[in-house]
């Protein structure tokens, strides 16, 4: 079939043009995370409100960024304090990422020759981990026990997946092993900070648990080895524990590599900004929290992206020589203009995929403070390197029983 | 040539019209309908009968004459899905009320019956016609379980299928509560092997 096409329109027939065609379909595609940094910019101003409405207008560009979609929503309604919602929300992000286990050719493909922005986002593993430990808290606040340990067994999973690069994440790690002893399971907890205790700094934060859970169980070794060096603890029985989330996540940025005559490597990474710890002093004075277990997001994120480098580089290298193989294929069947034009809209189509989850903290705190059975009225003062005055937060007056423990959510 | 070419793509594209149609059937309850290695709706039902069966025929609730008043104390649930173990309570409690053996403590709906006998009692309702205060009957028997799972996965190799194991078991068990002696205890299991491919389309 033909088309006619008047004199002074034969460029249209041009392979070069259609590329070029391509390619504003293409760059149009990678504007289309708007309403994502819309909805992230609202949320860091203050506005989760906002950027949950900016959110539930969805995606109208295909199910590219959906886990976007679901992860920022999940973020947005846990600091609304409707955790059910978020739950719900993330449970979809979670089956998302199972499905994500299968590779889709036709996807692949077309990436292939254009860019991985035209490809489903997947999360990276830090993000994938991190909808199971969000859905931890959320179970943890609703009191829905048993769905908080059914996560933590999914954490667990996705930590023995990439045990390496998500080695560091220890709040999420101290988490799970609270959601084992929570219901009790202790040989579930006790292997959770035995291995966090070989990986920390020093054992000293989980010491005290080690010796109440390795006694629990029996091991008299493990209970002498961890009672010299665990901080002294409390008689209470009771606990309060809070996830205290401050500081904004570092965004992944766009890295280039430039080859003659017109090769692009396009890579996305993250600038390192570490966000410092938190410190923490509750009044009364009486009343002290246990050693603090923290994770800095961004540089598990960074160790993450790391983590996928080799198959980042890979992919890159196929991409660059089918690329190559295209301009060439236009300039032998075409003049050289054309060739140019396809170098050119190629070149331009190298984008890198720096699409990332947003609305993450730039670090996430456990706290835990014992505290005896009864009505409690604490406050908190918070101080974090880089902050001009310290945080003072008066909790609302909260009643324990004897051998509860209640959580709490923060986010500065 | 291009009239055979233009039918034969015609007739290709009516029959994945019709793969993708919706289609809908009716799955009978005691259908086997299992799509992957998960928890399904068929495994609550045999988890469901095996263990009501086995309560009914065994000691202590086979020689028990006065139908003995149980209390449901719920599964906990120590796999890694959600599962509500709710279901399964709900329709052991069912089999074993319809066998006429024993009775069941209304545990889900104390606060609605103290809330009811507090209203009887609030000078509203005619003297005749309340009920009795103290009358409620205490539970002898604690029914109590835990569902588990262990998940077993290919280990990473160059392959195009992912094969999955999954293996679920039922505890059960039915405490004296004067006692605190388990008086009855058994289990039963379901395994689970899954495929998944690799690549699609």
């Amino acid at each position: 079939m033909k088309f006619f096409l008047p004199a002074g329109f034969a460029f249209l027939r041009r392979s070069g043009f259609h590329f070029l065609c391509l390619l504003v379909v293409l760059v149009n595609l990678t504007g289309c995370a708007g309403k994502l940094n819309k909805a992230a910019a609202q949320f860091h101003a203050g506005n989760p409100q906002a950027a949950l409405k900016t959110l539930e207008r969805g995606d109208h560009s295909g199910t590219r960024n959906q886990l976007l979609f679901l992860l920022e929503k999940g973020v947005v309604l846990h600091q609304l304090g409707q955790y059910q919602q978020s739950a719900e929300q993330l449970l979809q992000a979670a089956s998302l990422i199972d499905s994500f286990e299968a590779i889709s050719l036709s996807e692949q493909a077309g990436s292939l020759v254009t860019n991985d922005w035209l490809t489903r986002y997947q999360g990276e593993y830090s993000e994938r981990l991190w909808v199971h430990s969000y859905l931890m808290m959320n179970y943890l606040l609703l009191g829905q026990y048993d769905d908080a340990l059914v996560e933590a067994k999914q954490a667990l999973k996705r930590l023995q997946q990439y045990p390496q690069a998500l080695k560091h994440d220890y709040f999420t790690r101290a988490l799970i092993a609270l959601c084992f002893a929570n219901l009790a399971e202790d040989n579930d907890a006790y292997l959770v900070y035995r291995q966090l205790a070989d990986d920390l700094p020093t054992p000293k934060p989980v010491a005290a648990d080690i010796v109440y859970h390795a006694g629990k169980l029996g091991m008299q070794d493990e209970v002498e080895r961890f009672k010299r060096i665990m901080v002294a603890g409390s008689a209470d029985d009771a606990e309060l524990v809070l996830f205290i989330a401050h500081g904004k996540i570092p965004e992944k940025q766009p890295g280039n590599v430039f080859l003659p005559p017109s090769i692009r490597f396009a890579f996305p990474y993250y600038a390192a900004a570490e966000i410092p710890g938190l410190k923490l002093t509750v009044s009364p004075v009486s009343r002290q929290a246990l050693p603090l277990l923290s994770t800095d997001l961004g540089s598990v994120a960074q160790e993450a992206l790391e983590a996928r480098k080799l198959r980042i580089i890979a992919k890159e290298t196929v991409r660059a020589a089918a690329k190559e193989a295209i301009a060439q294929s236009v300039g032998n069947k075409n003049d050289a203009a054309a060739e140019v034009i396809v170098r050119v809209a190629l070149f331009l189509l190298e984008e890198p995929d720096t699409r990332c989850w947003k609305t993450l903290p730039g670090r996430l705190t456990l706290v835990r403070i014992p505290l005896a059975a009864g009505r409690h009225n604490l406050q908190l003062q918070l101080r974090s390197h880089g902050w001009a005055d310290q945080q003072t937060i008066d909790l609302p007056e909260f009643e324990l029983r004897r051998g509860q423990r209640a959580f709490r959510t923060l986010r500065f | 040539m291009r009239r055979f070419l233009l039918v034969f793509s015609g007739l290709l594209m009516l029959i994945l019209l019709a793969g993708c149609s919706v289609t809908t059937r009716e799955v009978a309850p005691d259908e086997q309908v299992i799509y992957d290695e998960s928890y399904h709706f068929s495994d609550k039902k045999a988890i469901v009968d095996a263990m009501v069966t086995s309560l009914l025929s065994k000691y202590p609730l086979l020689r028990a004459t006065d139908r003995p008043v149980l209390i449901v104390y719920g599964i906990a649930n120590r796999t890694s899905e959600h599962i509500s173990t709710s279901a399964m309570t709900d329709d052991i409690r069912q089999s074993l009320l319809a066998s006429g053996r024993v009775r069941f403590i209304n545990e889900t709906q104390r606060q609605n019956i103290a809330r009811e006998t507090s209203y009887q009692y609030g000078g509203t309702v005619a003297a005749e016609t309340r009920i009795q205060k103290a009358r409620q009957v205490g539970a002898r028997y604690m029914l109590t379980g835990t569902l588990r799972s262990i998940e077993k996965n290919q280990p990473r190799q160059f392959r195009l299928k992912k094969k999955t194991l999954m293996y679920y078991s039922l505890n059960m068990e039915l405490t004296d509560i004067q006692t605190g002696l388990i008086e009855w205890a058994d289990s039963t299991e379901v395994i689970r092997e899954a495929s998944k491919p690799f690549i699609g389309w």
